[in-house]
């Protein structure tokens, strides 16, 4: 009798530490769907932000910060308007600047220079539309100077993120679209997509 | 039941893998792979039983440092331990001198042949007796071990040496080495049992970083007499306060008290007055005269042309460099690259476990050649292994050798974290030709030892690049110094009879550089002349004996200098390994210092451990050097790609002339849809969880 006590005694605690660990589960779970979420919000958010920052900057013809403590400032508006894209681009190309919004790679040319600009986003927020681009795709870039650059897609390439050159001197100006590939990985890989587009006259 | 299992195990697996991930000892096994063997004695990811505090106390008097290192040990466990740590000490330091205390008792440590000293303790050791031992492993690493100490007992240990003071253009420096920076032990080194002893006794156990920098903590007081009155005093590594104490002295000590053992210490001071060109200090010890010269060749008045030269770079980027280090080394060489004129000749060789020569044979310094190699440079990055020797032989095959009679300048730029030293200096030794040899020492605990030996057998010189600020003062001064003419051909004569003169081989001597000579004589009297050439003129230089001062330290500072000939000849084959042995351990009884083949070993009479409780062994963990990568070196195959990948995408820069720009393209996901869908899973499996523990509970209740 006393033992067949003691053995519900300890079967009811088995089933309070199970109930334990599943109320964890659900804690731990929402905690991560939470951060989760919070990637594309902050990205959908920043943007609202950065739409202001981009027009009080054409206004004054400076770069402004969108927010105070912000290390990145908006340099261009990138707009495709087949998919009905615009975009604010942030200059930089930190991993930091890219959770805001597309930035424009240090390494390529500027906004309006003659050479070969590079713009880089995160395949799963800003950069989602690259896999609808089409070649023949008119895509704007827009300074904060206020002319607007059109440029026309003419292909794109898939490349290994650690083998890739671009032509620093092409005969016509030239945008990069930068992003990883495939879009709807899960796991980070390699591989980067390439979107190209030369400059109208 | 089935599934509330199959939850854990879920759980478990989710959770898990993120650990795992995270961890990078996991990813590659340090020995399967061939690639670090340094990892032999582990990472020790929890407190050590016995911790260590050390204390040092430095005495400079004139050019001389006496220093006394006081570790104590403190045992936290409730068992008996024998703790021991591997620490190290200036490469031309002498230790005379163990001291343990107990209680209120010092026991004084004698000298003893290693295998002797060695027996002693093991004895005292076994029948529950306090001992202390201090041993040598190599000429700059030493590891101290203490028996039997109690419970929550503290045991001091306290060694003393003396080392001398380097003086370079003007400056002097000492240099306090507090940590043993891992070294890689090459597998071709170790085939027999004997080697993988001795690759197993220059390692010790690495401290996690989780750990903390806390352990191990040391404090230093400098008490700075030159002579003269000091100036400029300066640390480059640490925070000092600085005491006067009368106008020739000063007290200094570290302005935070304590600090981690992860980086050299080091004290730099200059005179306010005019430069002294000859320190001169003497003894006088069983019978025999000891004198110690440092002599400053004058600059030259003109300067002239500097002729073409032939450097050859050799870059280390293996796992050991990771982090500040390879920042450093890679600044350097750029730097050193800047000064090259087209009328010199260049290569580079940079070695990990595998090595490249970036070109076939050395190129003229052409402003395209130079953008290949800075291109080369820049996309170097710090993983594997440290196989030090094909990068030394590359670097040594002169093709020219038999034609070209110009300078060839071979700039090493490593750490020297190996364990080969040996047969480093052998290849150096027998394959140099008209080769001359520097090294660059980079972060903040290279293997000095590596460094001087193979600078002073290459005929070359050697500095150290501590800190990122220090890359373009010390490589611009390195720089200009091999510009400028040495002082070559230099003979030294001593009156007196017996003497006996080290360095045997005197060196070349580069501007700002003094020759430092240690002398023994049955008599010495009347002067010491050197003479060489500087350029093409010839110089002299004569001193006064009786103007030498009294120092304590010199005896031992010429015995110390005089195993290094003796390592030297034993590495040119010029003596017997049986005879260099007993040459040395001969040195060491009579000077009472701790060489290869003697250790000084202390034992108290009385036992304290009683002999049914067992004594539990410890080695003491060391601190990663500051700016060492722990990732780099315990990761791997991940930074091993890389540098595959920038190696390649070099030669192909190299190869084709065309406007195309190489670019890193950045990782551009968020993975924010993995985190959601990882998140909701977790939920689902604890919904369930709650609704399966939930349907049963009324019934137990009923």
């Amino acid at each position: 009798m006393s033992l067949r006590l003691a053995n519900m005694g300890s079967r009811a605690f088995g089933r309070g530490f199970l109930r334990l660990i599943a109320i964890g589960a659900c804690l731990i779970g929402t905690a991560t769907m939470a951060q989760g979420v919070w990637i594309p919000a902050k990205a959908v958010l920043a943007q609202i932000l950065l739409d202001r920052a981009f027009e009080q900057s054409q206004a004054l013809g400076r770069p402004v910060k969108p927010w105070s403590w912000a290390d990145t400032a908006p340099i261009a508006r990138l707009d495709v308007p087949r998919l009905g894209i615009s975009e604010v681009v942030l200059a930089g190309g930190s991993g930091q600047a890219m959770a805001f919004g597309p930035s424009l790679l240090s390494a390529g040319a500027g906004v309006g220079e003659n050479g070969t600009s590079i713009i880089a986003a995160h395949r799963d927020t800003h950069f989602t539309f690259l896999r609808d681009l089409r070649p023949g795709d008119l895509i704007e870039l827009k300074g904060i100077t206020g002319d607007t650059l059109r440029y026309r897609m003419t292909g794109s390439q898939i490349v290994r993120w650690n083998d890739f050159a671009f032509d620093s001197h092409p005969d016509r100006a030239t945008l990069l679209l930068v992003s990883c590939y495939p879009f709807d990985a899960t796991q980070r890989g390699p591989l980067r997509f390439v979107g190209m587009a030369e400059k109208m006259d | 039941m089935g599934l509330a299992l199959l939850l854990v195990v879920l759980l478990g697996a989710l959770l898990g893998s993120r650990l795992n991930a995270a961890d990078p000892r996991t990813e590659a096994d340090p020995v399967g792979s061939g690639t670090l063997l340094l990892a032999e004695k582990g990472v020790a990811d929890r407190l050590p039983a016995v911790r260590l505090g050390t204390d040092m106390d430095v005495e400079v008097s004139g050019q001389i440092a006496r220093v006394r290192v006081t570790q104590a040990f403190r045992n936290t466990s409730d068992k008996w331990m024998e703790a021991t740590y591997l620490y190290p000490l200036p490469e031309d330091g002498a230790v005379d001198s163990l001291k343990m205390v107990v209680g209120q008792r010092v026991i004084v440590g004698r000298i003893k042949r290693r295998e002797e000293a060695r027996e002693i303790y093991e004895e005292a050791k076994a029948s529950g007796r306090k001992a202390g031992l201090t041993e040598q492993y190599r000429a700059n690493m030493f590891r101290n071990s203490v028996a039997n100490i109690g419970p929550g007992e503290t045991v001091l240990v306290s060694i003393e040496y003396q080392a001398p003071v380097r003086r370079l253009s003007g400056e002097y420096a000492l240099r306090l080495p507090l940590v043993v920076g891992p070294r890689y032990v090459p597998p071709h080194s170790v085939q027999d049992a004997r080697s993988a002893d001795d690759a197993r006794a220059v390692t010790a156990p690495l401290a996690d970083p989780a750990l903390g920098r806390d352990l191990n903590p040391v404090s230093i007081t400098v008490r700075l007499a030159p002579g003269f009155k000091p100036a400029n005093i300066i640390s480059p590594y640490h925070q000092i306060a600085v005491e006067a104490g009368g106008p020739r002295r000063r007290t200094v000590r570290l302005a935070d008290g304590d600090v981690p053992a992860d980086r050299d210490f080091e004290l730099r001071w200059r005179s306010a007055t005019a430069d002294p060109t000859v320190e001169l200090f003497r003894q006088e010890r069983d019978g025999k005269q000891y004198v110690m010269a440092t002599i400053s060749p004058p600059a030259p008045d003109t300067m002239p042309p500097p002729a073409p030269r032939e450097m050859i770079f050799v870059i280390d980027n293996s796992g050991s460099m990771g982090g500040e280090s390879m920042r450093q080394a890679k600044r350097s060489l750029l730097h050193a690259l800047d000064t090259l004129r087209p009328v010199d000749r260049f290569n580079i060789v940079r070695f990990d476990d595998s090595m490249t020569v970036l070109f076939e044979e050395p190129v003229a310094a052409s402003s395209e050649q130079i953008a290949v190699a800075r291109r080369f440079t820049e996309s170097l990055e710090a993983s594997g292994g440290t196989e030090m020797l094909p990068a030394l032989k590359a670097a040594l095959d002169d093709r020219a050798a038999g034609s070209a009679s110009g300078l060839r300048q071979v700039i090493f730029l490593t750490d020297g974290a190996i364990s080969n030293e040996r047969e480093m200096l052998a290849t150096l030794a027998a394959q140099a030709g008209r080769s001359r040899v520097f090294m660059v020492g980079i972060g903040s605990a290279p293997n000095n030892y590596l460094m001087t030996r193979m600078a002073e057998v290459g005929r070359g010189t050697y500095v150290n690049i501590g800190s990122p600020d220090e890359v373009t003062a010390k490589m611009a001064a390195l720089l200009n110094r091999l510009k400028a003419p040495v002082a070559r051909n230099l003979k030294v004569t001593l009156s007196g009879d017996g003497v006996e003169l080290t360095p045997a081989v005197l060196p070349d001597l580069y501007a700002g550089e003094p020759l430092v000579l240690l002398g023994r004589a049955n008599r010495l009297s009347g002067t010491l002349m050197v003479s060489g050439t500087i350029g093409d003129k010839a110089w002299t230089d004569t001193v006064d004996l009786s103007d030498a001062i009294e120092s304590e330290a010199v005896a031992r500072l010429w015995a110390k200098r005089r195993i290094d000939d003796i390592e030297v000849g034993r590495l040119m084959s010029a003596i017997s390994h049986e005879d260099a042995d007993t040459a040395i351990a001969e040195l060491g009884l009579a000077f009472s210092i701790v060489t290869s083949q003697t250790s000084l070993v202390a034992v108290d009479e009385t036992p304290t451990r009683p002999l049914d409780q067992p004594l539990t062994e410890e080695e003491l963990p060391l601190l990663l050097p500051a700016g060492w990568d722990f990732d780099a070196l315990f990761g791997g195959e991940t930074a091993r790609a890389a540098v595959a990948a920038s190696e390649e995408r070099a030669n192909r820069a190299a190869r084709a002339n065309d406007p195309a720009t190489a670019l890193d393209l950045p990782q551009t996901a968020t993975g924010f849809a993995g985190l959601v869908g990882k998140g909701l899973l977790l939920m689902l499996i604890g919904l369930a969880g709650i609704w399966l523990t939930r349907r049963r509970m009324p019934g137990a209740m009923a």
